[in-house]
């Protein structure tokens, strides 16, 4: 369970070498002035944020491509960091890297600053797939990237997969987890594609080779299946992980513990309130200590994203802490669509907890809808 | 003839849509200065907002203009506007009627289309001086000389020296305003005769109750008199009586023979007053009221529902409301097991459905689920009985019915040559009956049909469009009933019937439609949880089947850093769209879906 008397940290980093034809994430190419400006940003942020006390278990540097940053920004941000923070010794500090975009110089400097944890985006390991997400590298390239930081002494790897990728079929998707499953990462995430608004995926969206919803069911089903078979564990709805090896740092989103965010469009949840820093480049290289939104977490707020956050675990909710923080009885007051996605296989009640299935997973949304 | 009457024309403005009608209509208010040019609001005749939008006039309205003409005369005009669509026939007719004359515009662009026949027809019947008026002159593919050429053959009157003008800009309006005066004729009639006053429209005003829009054909009207109507003998006292200005209305002492005008007379209800009517005294009255009045009814029919059921008291609100200013409205409660309660509504046709659902929606506020429209059959039962069916799901077991009848059009159709043959075969498809077929020049024909009314609703005026290019133009109106093979289609979805998606269609067509409409309900019921079988029957036999797949997948696979308000917003947005959707026992259908049974060109 989630220690509410320590926090998590996420810096955003926008930077990447080409934008990929599904990506709709704060990212985007940029030369290296604008990089040193927006480091230095990054740190006036850090050392003008609130004084902690609470000491920080996780530290989550996400992208954009982080690994695009010189050794010099790294040691720049987390000797800022290390200033300001109380960092625990057994804190989670993840990088998240692309293949190719890693030096041995570089990991050995991450090495140092305390970095435990590589997140790697592979995505597939079909090169024609790859090219059509429009990933700068190869499934060669990955391999290499992956001995390399191997190699520097990281064990605690997250390879990151992609399935309902146009073109993909069942059998493509089964070739990809087998190879990844052989090199044995201690946490695999696999999402499926989601077509997001204004990205070239979208606008070509009449004219992609997408999966059927009955295949992409079956690659869903295929992933819980291989992975379960080879040891790891699904603990949320598109992440799986080997004994003791869950992210940390996601756990905290879905467990409604603070973290503070740092950097370009990065979120935070801290004291009660939901905060967000502007989109816009330029204002932030202007005002990072200023979010664009700040608002205050209504107790149907809670109560909701409770709901919502809670069953993305495989955990699940716990109704008894339900009813002590909300007051309300979740089985009696949702009694009918609680009954009717169970009778469906979708969710289930063990002991006091109310959990979504596998099948319910694939089908959240339509289960949230009527819970929330 | 009076002095008076000597300086009265009463005329009217008539054009197939978007010819200019109300553009002229507004030069001719500014030109006699009747509403000054600043405050000249476009086409101030029109005054609903959705005529405005739509380019057209829904109800007949009427304005006085002061005009001093060249021979150094004043004249006052009285201009009558007229609805321009085929659904309101009778109260075109009606408003003519009123006039001694009328301008029938012609763009000249465009020649001669199907309403500007049926319309000029309409004011031949009623022996008016037509006056033709060829518009758009400034635009660069205007051919004025084949306008007139194609006025004199097809309409078969002079148009040799008619103004040419262009509305939009200006120019000879002052050639119109002379022509009125010197062709259209003064008004007859005795004003010392019994009241003979010709009710060509009305509106429901909250003050004053219903002010009625009157021709006086002989007599003089005043304040005080003790009035009758004489179609349904009910009486009243005149409260007022007056004249039409642009901006309201103008009382005065008395309107006499030739006058146009308006009375109050603290009547409830529009329906009291029939457009056609004819209102004399109830002491010396006339005898012979005048010719051509007739009770209009609905042609068309749908099922109206509140897409919330708890708004059902305000829907009823709202047409009542309607109602006021629309006699040929007509509703009544109406209960359906897939829609629960909602009315059963009368339509003069499918525009002035259109019209009333817009209204609804739009002045009302009201979200609506509309069933598709049907029209009157008539029905004689094996027991001798016949029975008149506005609503589908009451149409009689196959094995209760000795005949069925439906209503028949004659439809006129005037299209450029070339589309000829495809509109023939859209007319072949839809049971039509080939009447003739004229050549109107050398690229423009016009085309006659019988074609059961059925299928003119059935989305067949946008088959047209679409078939000519937008080009081919079409007026009907009803010719008879007659027997016809005619079955009811039901759908079930999951089993269970739904009593709002059934429909009558002609025996052979049966199988076609089915599947088409399985197809289209289809691309309407979204994924569930369980998968939903469609399935279209005659009676209790299956004659089309389609599914709904179970859902498969409905998950946000990512979560960007931390984002956890975007992800909640996806989800509030997903829990909208649930909630606009309509539940059919265990299966949800987009509001749409009661209407997919209407799109059927692509056949």
């Amino acid at each position: 369970m989630m220690n509410k008397e320590r926090i998590g940290l996420y810096l955003h980093v926008p930077f990447c070498v080409q934008k990929c034809r599904y990506c709709d994430f704060c990212s985007f190419p940029a030369g290296e002035a604008l990089r040193g400006d927006y480091v230095a940003a990054l740190i006036r942020e850090i050392k003008g944020a609130p004084e902690e006390k609470r000491e920080v278990d996780s530290i989550f540097l996400g992208g954009g491509t982080p690994s695009l940053l010189s050794s010099e920004d790294f040691s720049h941000i987390f000797s800022a960091l290390s200033e300001k923070y109380r960092i625990a010794p057994d804190a989670e500090i993840t990088v998240e890297m692309n293949p190719g975009t890693v030096t041995e110089q570089k990991l050995h400097r991450l090495r140092s600053l305390g970095v435990n944890r590589v997140s790697m985006g592979l995505q597939s390991a079909q090169n024609g797939e790859l090219s059509i997400l429009g990933r700068i590298h190869t499934y060669e390239d990955f391999l290499g990237s992956l001995a390399l930081v191997r190699v520097c002494g990281f064990e605690n790897i997250n390879v990151d997969l992609m399935y309902a990728i146009p073109s993909q079929t069942v059998e493509s998707y089964r070739e990809t987890l087998e190879r990844v499953i052989a090199l044995s990462p201690a946490h695999i995430s696999a999402y499926s594609l989601i077509l997001e608004e204004g990205t070239p995926f979208y606008r070509e969206r009449e004219s992609l080779a997408l999966p059927t919803e009955e295949e992409e069911e079956r690659m869903y089903l295929l992933t819980c299946e291989l992975l379960k078979k080879a040891g790891y564990a699904h603990y949320e709805i598109s992440n799986y992980a080997k004994e003791g090896a869950a992210c940390r740092h996601n756990l905290r989103y879905w467990q409604g513990g603070d973290y503070l965010g740092f950097g370009l469009a990065a979120h935070s949840l801290y004291k009660g309130k939901r905060l967000a820093h502007t989109e816009s480049l330029s204002r932030y290289l202007c005002d990072p200590l200023t979010y664009e939104i700040e608002e205050i977490r209504e107790r149907a707020d809670e109560a909701e994203e409770y709901i919502m956050l809670g069953l993305r675990t495989s955990q699940g909710i716990s109704l008894g802490e339900y009813r002590a923080r909300f007051g309300t009885d979740l089985l009696a007051q949702k009694r009918e669509p609680i009954a009717l996605f169970s009778s469906h296989g979708l969710l289930a009640i063990e002991g006091d907890r109310l959990f979504l299935t596998e099948r319910g997973f694939f089908l959240s949304n339509t289960v949230l809808c009527e819970l929330m | 003839m009076t002095e008076k009457q000597k300086h009265i024309r009463n005329f009217s403005i008539i054009a197939h849509i978007d010819h200019g009608k109300s553009t002229l209509a507004d030069r001719l208010l500014e030109k006699t200065q009747t509403v000054a040019s600043r405050d000249m609001e476009s086409q101030i005749l029109d005054n609903m907002e959705l005529e405005k939008e739509r380019g057209i006039t829904i109800k007949a309205r009427a304005v006085k203009l002061n005009y001093t003409a060249k021979n150094g005369e004043s004249y006052e005009f009285n201009l009558i506007d007229t609805p321009g669509h085929v659904d309101f026939g009778y109260e075109v007719s009606r408003s003519l009627q009123a006039c001694e004359g009328a301008l029938l515009v012609v763009d000249a662009t465009q020649g001669v289309e199907a309403q500007t026949l049926a319309n000029a027809y309409l004011a031949i019947d009623n022996d008016l001086e037509i006056l033709p008026v060829i518009n758009k002159i400034d635009l660069a593919s205007a051919d004025v000389e084949r306008t007139r050429s194609e006025i004199e053959d097809i309409i078969g009157i002079p148009a040799e020296d008619c103004p040419a003008i262009s509305a939009k800009m200006g120019l000879n309006i002052e050639d119109v305003l002379e022509r009125v005066v010197t062709e259209i004729p003064a008004p007859l009639g005795d004003p010392e005769a019994p009241l003979r006053c010709l009710i060509f429209d009305s509106h429901y005003d909250p003050y004053l109750g219903v002010v009625v829009y009157i021709r006086v054909v002989d007599g003089t009207v005043r304040a005080g008199d003790q009035i009758r109507l004489m179609s349904s003998g009910a009486t009243f006292e005149v409260f007022e009586v007056g004249t039409l200005q642009p901006f309201g209305m103008q009382r005065s002492d008395s309107l006499s023979a030739g006058e146009v005008g308006y009375i109050t007379a603290s009547i409830k209800a529009v329906g009291d007053t029939r457009v056609g009517d004819t209102i004399t005294t109830v002491l010396s009255g006339a005898t012979e009221p005048l010719e051509g009045f007739r009770e209009v009814h609905p042609m068309v029919y749908s099922g109206i529902y509140p897409a919330d059921g708890a708004r059902y008291g305000d829907l009823r609100e709202a047409l009542e409301k309607l109602q006021l200013n629309d006699a040929s409205l007509v509703f009544e409660p109406e209960t359906s097991v897939a829609l629960g309660f909602g009315f059963r509504c009368g339509f003069l046709g499918l525009l002035h459905m259109e019209i009333i659902e817009e209204r609804l929606e739009r002045e009302f506020n009201l979200d609506l689920i509309t069933t598709a429209p049907s029209v009157i059959y008539q029905v004689k039962l094996r027991g001798g009985e016949t029975v008149m069916i506005d609503n589908p799901s009451k149409f009689p077991s196959p094995d209760a019915i000795d005949t069925a009848y439906e209503p028949i059009m004659k439809a006129t159709i005037i299209t450029p040559t070339g589309y000829v043959g495809g509109i023939m075969d859209l007319c072949q498809d839809r049971r039509g009956s080939f009447i003739d077929m004229k050549y109107i020049d050398t690229e423009r024909v016009e085309l006659h049909y019988e074609l059961p009314l059925n299928e003119i609703i059935y989305d067949f005026f946008d088959a047209l469009k679409s078939r000519s290019k937008g080009y081919a133009s079409l007026d009907y109106e009803l010719k008879d009933y007659q027997p016809s093979r005619l079955v009811k289609l039901d759908f079930l979805l999951n089993g269970e019937l739904v009593d709002a998606l059934s429909f009558i269609v002609f025996d052979e067509r049966a199988y076609g439609r089915a599947r088409k409409i399985a197809e289209k309900l289809k691309e309407n019921i979204p994924r569930q949880l369980f998968e939903i079988p469609i399935q279209a029957a005659i009676g209790s036999k299956i004659i089309a089947r389609e599914t709904v797949k179970a859902m498969r997948k409905d998950v946000l696979a990512k979560c960007y850093g931390g984002d956890i308000t975007r992800k909640k917003k996806l989800l509030e947005k997903q829990k909208e769209g649930k909630k606009k959707m309509r539940k059919l026992g265990s299966v949800e259908v987009t509001p749409e879906a009661f209407m997919a049974v209407l799109k059927l060109d692509d056949e």
